[in-house]
C-alpha cells in the first residue's frame, strides 16, 4: 500500500502556455498604464499617496490571498510585513552583510517562519485561527518596541542604504515617482502569480480544502501542508510589500508590526472583496483615498473608515470588485442580445 | 490458511463517555459481496462506517483491509489503499463544478476514470454546473461519483438513498448492484430504505446497541424474530 505523500502533480502543460491572451494583454496594459502614471500625475502629494496604496495593496492582496484559499481571516500580517523591514534596517545598521542579502532574507526569513507557524495554527478554525495570528504580531510587536538596544524601540531604525542595489541607484526607491513604477510592477507580478497559483492543482486543491476539508482528505489529501504552504506564500507577499515600504521610507519602526496595520490590510481586502485576486489591491487604492479625503475632513478619520467598512459588508458582501463583476455581468448578456 | 476478506473489523469497540456505540463488533466482507449493515438509529451503524473509513478516533479494535492490518492509518492512506467512502450528509464541494471536484479527485488516482464516473452516474448533462446548483439527486449521487473515481475496491456507502425519492433509490440500488459487479467493488452498505438494501444485498448484518445482533442472506434475515422485532417489523415482505 502506497504511503501518504504531500506531492499534488503538475499539470501537463506549463501554466504559462495556459494563460489566456485576454490576461497577456491585461497584464500588457497594466504594466503599460502604471508606467505612465507618474509622468500623467503631476501632483507629488498624490504619487505618494498612490504609492502607498499600491504597498498597501500588496499587502491586502497577501491578506485576501489566505482567506480567498483557506477561509481563514490573518489578523496578524504586519508580522511579516514589519519584520522584513527589520530584515533590511538591522544587518544595515550594523553593517552585517550587502543590502541584497538583507532583501533576500527579508522575503525567505517571514516566508519560512510563516509556513513553520502555519503548519500549527491553520489547523485551528474560525475565530481562533484570527486570535492566535494577532496574537503571533503583537508578540513581534511587543519585542521591537522593548528591545530597544537590538530595534530602537519606539524610535525605529533610520535604514543606510548604499548608492546602488542590485546593480539600480537606491534613489529610485526613495522617488515616489520611480517606486510607484517599481511597486505597480511588483503588485501586477504577483497579481500574475497568484493568477497561475489558483489556476494550477495545488491551487485548485486549496479551493477545495477550503470549501470542504474533510472531503478533501477521504479523497487522499493532505489538508495541513497545503493550507500552510498558502500562508506562507501569503506571508511572502506580505514581506514584498514590507520590504518595499522600508526601502521607500528609508526607515522602520514597531508601527509597522502593529495589529492596526493588519486590520486595515483587512478591511482593505474585505472592501475591496476577496473573491478576486484584485479585489483586495482595488480595496487599498479606495481605502487610502477615503482615509486621506475623511482626513482632510475631520480628525476622526478612523470613525469614517468604520462607517464605510459597515456600508460595504452590508450593501456589498462580496466587495466592490465582487459588485464591479456583478455590474459587468448584467451588463454582458444585454451587450450580446444587443448583438445578436 | 484464514481466509482474508476484503475489509474486516475485529473487536471494534467506540465509546462516547458512559455509551457503547459498538461493542466488540466482527464484520468481514468477503471479495466483490454487497453487505448490507442495517439497524435502528443509534445502533451503532455510522460509528462502524466511521472507524472502518478512519474517521473515527479512540476506538479499540483491528482493521483489515485485505488481510493488512490499516488500524493506524490515515484517511488518506485508506483512500489511497482502495478504500472509499460517501457520507450520510452529502459531502461535497459546493462551490466547484461537477466536473471540477471529479477532476481533482482523480488527481490522486491511479486510474482517472472522471469521464466514466461522469456516464455510470449520470452527471454528464450537469458537469458543468457549480454543485451548490444542482438538484438534491445529483448533489447524493455527486457524492456517491467522488468515492468512485480511481475504482476503488471497498466502497462504503453511508446511507446513499437518504432523501431520495422511491424512484431514485431503486434506480440507484441498481446502479449500485450494476457497479459493483462490473467493476468487482465490495460494498459495505448503510441503509434504511429496505427495498434497497433487501434487493441488492448478498447478506445483511443487523447491528442493536452497538453489536451484531444477526447475519446472513436476506431471505434468512426475515425469518429471525429478535431482528424483527428490534428492526424491521412487518413492514419488510
Amino acid at each position: 500500500m502506497s504511503q501518504p505523500s504531500e506531492r499534488i502533480a503538475l499539470p501537463a502543460t506549463p501554466a504559462l502556455a495556459r494563460v489566456s491572451r485576454q490576461v497577456w494583454l491585461a497584464l500588457g496594459i497594466a504594466i503599460i498604464a502604471g508606467s505612465m502614471l507618474p509622468s500623467a500625475v503631476t501632483s507629488t502629494l498624490a504619487i505618494t499617496l498612490l504609492t502607498q496604496a499600491v504597498i498597501g495593496g500588496i499587502l491586502a492582496t497577501a491578506v485576501g490571498l489566505v482567506i480567498r484559499q483557506t477561509g481563514l481571516v490573518s489578523f496578524g500580517h504586519a508580522a511579516f510585513f514589519g519584520l522584513a523591514g527589520y530584515f533590511i534596517a538591522l544587518p544595515a545598521k550594523h553593517g552585517l552583510w550587502p543590502l541584497e542579502l538583507s532583501i533576500v532574507l527579508a522575503i525567505a526569513m517571514p516566508t519560512l517562519l510563516a509556513f513553520l507557524l502555519g503548519l500549527v495554527i491553520v489547523r485551528i478554525p474560525g475565530v481562533a485561527f484570527s486570535m492566535l495570528t494577532l496574537a503571533i504580531g503583537q508578540a513581534f510587536h511587543e519585542f521591537a518596541v522593548r528591545a530597544r538596544l537590538v530595534t530602537g524601540g519606539d524610535d525605529g531604525l533610520a535604514i543606510n542604504l548604499p548608492r546602488t542595489v542590485f546593480g539600480v541607484a537606491t534613489e529610485v526607491f526613495q522617488r515616489p515617482q520611480t517606486m510607484f513604477v517599481i511597486c505597480w510592477v511588483a503588485l501586477v507580478g504577483v497579481l500574475f502569480g497568484l493568477h497561475l497559483l489558483v489556476r494550477s492543482r495545488f491551487g485548485r486543491v486549496t479551493t477545495a480544502i477550503r470549501e470542504n476539508e474533510e472531503r478533501a482528505r477521504f479523497l487522499g489529501y493532505q489538508t495541513v501542508v497545503p493550507r500552510a504552504l498558502i500562508f506562507a506564500i501569503s506571508a511572502l507577499i506580505g514581506a514584498i510589500a514590507g520590504t518595499l515600504f522600508a526601502l521607500y521610507n528609508g526607515f522602520v519602526s514597531p508601527e509597522s508590526l502593529h495589529w492596526s496595520l493588519s486590520g486595515s490590510a483587512l478591511i482593505m481586502a474585505i472592501v475591496g472583496g476577496t473573491r478576486l485576486l484584485w479585489g483586495p489591491a482595488l480595496g487599498a487604492v479606495v481605502f487610502f483615498f477615503f482615509k486621506d479625503v475623511a482626513g482632510d475632513l475631520t480628525e476622526h478619520w478612523p470613525a469614517m473608515i468604520g462607517l464605510m467598512l459597515i456600508a460595504v459588508t452590508v450593501a456589498l458582501p462580496m466587495g466592490i470588485s465582487g459588485a464591479l463583476t456583478k455590474l459587468l455581468d448584467r451588463i454582458r448578456p444585454a451587450g450580446v442580445r444587443r448583438d445578436g | 490458511m484464514a481466509e482474508s476478506f476484503a475489509i474486516e473489523g475485529v473487536g471494534l469497540t467506540r465509546r462516547f463517555g458512559g455509551f457503547t456505540a459498538l461493542d466488540t463488533v466482527r464484520i468481514a466482507v468477503p471479495d466483490g459481496e454487497i453487505r448490507g449493515l442495517i439497524g435502528p438509529n443509534g445502533a451503532g451503524k455510522s460509528t462502524l462506517i466511521d472507524v472502518l473509513s478512519g474517521r473515527a478516533d479512540d476506538w479499540h479494535g483491528t482493521v483489515r483491509l485485505r488481510g493488512e492490518d490499516i488500524s493506524a492509518f490515515t484517511v488518506q492512506e485508506r483512500r489511497r489503499g482502495g478504500l472509499a467512502r460517501s457520507f450520510q450528509k452529502t459531502n461535497i464541494f459546493p462551490e466547484l463544478a461537477v466536473r471540477e471536484q471529479l477532476e481533482i479527485a482523480s488527481w490522486h488516482a491511479e486510474t482517472p476514470n472522471v469521464d466514466e464516473v461522469l456516464h455510470e452516474m449520470g452527471l454528464v448533462g450537469i458537469a458543468h454546473m457549480r454543485a451548490a446548483d444542482v438538484s438534491y439527486g445529483d448533489r447524493r449521487r455527486l457524492d456517491l461519483a467522488l468515492a468512485l473515481i480511481g475504482r476503488p475496491t471497498v466502497l462504503l456507502l453511508d446511507e446513499p438513498a437518504a432523501g431520495l425519492s422511491m424512484k431514485e433509490s431503486v434506480a440507484l440500488a441498481e446502479l449500485l448492484r450494476d457497479l459493483a459487479s462490473r467493476w468487482k467493488v465490495t460494498v459495505l452498505l448503510v441503509e434504511h430504505d429496505m427495498e434497497v438494501v433487501f434487493s441488492i444485498c448478498d447478506r445483511i448484518t443487523v447491528l442493536h446497541l452497538g453489536r451484531v445482533l444477526a447475519e446472513g442472506a436476506p431471505d434468512e434475515i426475515r425469518k429471525i424474530p429478535e431482528v424483527v422485532t428490534a428492526y424491521l417489523g412487518s413492514t419488510v415482505e
